[in-house]
């Protein structure tokens, strides 16, 4: 299955504002179940990319202690008309991606 | 019949055995393996810098913003920006919580094409330091700010 992204973003004198709203539980693992006594599984976005037209130029590792259903604002160099790309993949192998052409 | 059965379960683990040496069967750790996880692991920020820059030495620095709320109502979703575009050749920029079980957050490496901001929202387990690592050229500096957690965000 994979993980749900949604981005928006506009470019301004070269430069572009890219925000990601992701949903995602981000269970660290650390999180205990009350009713079983054992810790909810970890479940976590490790690897976030971000590329203008192909090239990579943002590169994340997240822990578990991201908020859940995470949001990213970044800042790219980029100008009207290019593709910008937002893909992630999660600690059980669980990936996402999204791309938007800015205005 | 023992011996039967003893038979049985040498020849399958034997069968596993094989499947792991072509490849079929691939641990897991091989696919995290760009994953920092001794940084992530790290218990103490000192020991989460020195993992991610080869370092905990940062000099505090105005150029780096750091904007956190200075009283956080819900820990679990601390909003948290870092601004560095004021800084020449911003190559990586770490988040950390200071008290939290495993004090590193995050890491943004940058290429060419970006500029050295982030905002996010991350979890606090109870009142803490935020602290910003920006890694420009080989200096590291930092901001660091206190947020005041009332409901904490780790566990519960």
């Amino acid at each position: 299955m994979s993980i749900k992204i949604r981005m928006r973003g506009k470019s301004k004198g070269g430069v572009a504002e890219i925000k990601a709203l992701i949903k995602h539980p981000m269970e660290s693992g650390a999180r205990m179940n009350k009713a079983t006594g054992k810790p909810y599984p970890a479940k976590y976005i490790d690897m976030v990319e971000v590329s203008v037209n192909g090239t990579k130029a943002i590169d994340a590792q997240w822990s578990g202690a991201v908020s859940a259903n995470p949001y990213m604002a970044v800042k790219v160099k980029a100008n009207a008309g290019d593709e910008v790309k937002v893909s992630l993949k999660d600690n059980t192998g669980a990936t996402g991606e999204d791309s938007i052409k800015l205005k | 019949m023992k011996r039967r059965s003893f038979l049985k379960g040498t020849l399958a683990t034997g069968a596993a055995a094989v499947a792991v040496n072509a490849g079929l069967l691939t641990p897991s750790t091989v696919l995290a393996a760009d994953w920092n996880a001794k940084a992530f692991g790290a218990k103490t920020t000192d020991d989460a810098l020195n993992a991610v820059f080869g370092s905990a030495n940062a000099t505090a620095s105005g150029d780096v913003q750091l904007k956190a709320p200075a009283i956080a109502e819900n820990g679990a979703v601390t909003p948290v920006t870092v601004d560095a575009s004021g800084i020449d050749g911003v190559e990586s920029i770490a988040i950390l919580a200071s008290k939290n079980p495993m004090p590193m957050v995050c890491e943004y490496t940058f290429g060419a094409g970006a500029v050295g901001y982030v905002s996010t929202r991350i979890k606090m387990g109870e009142t803490m330091n935020v602290i910003a690592v920006v890694n420009a050229g080989g200096k590291l500096l930092k901001a660091e700010q206190e947020v005041k957690v009332t409901i904490g965000g780790c566990g519960g």
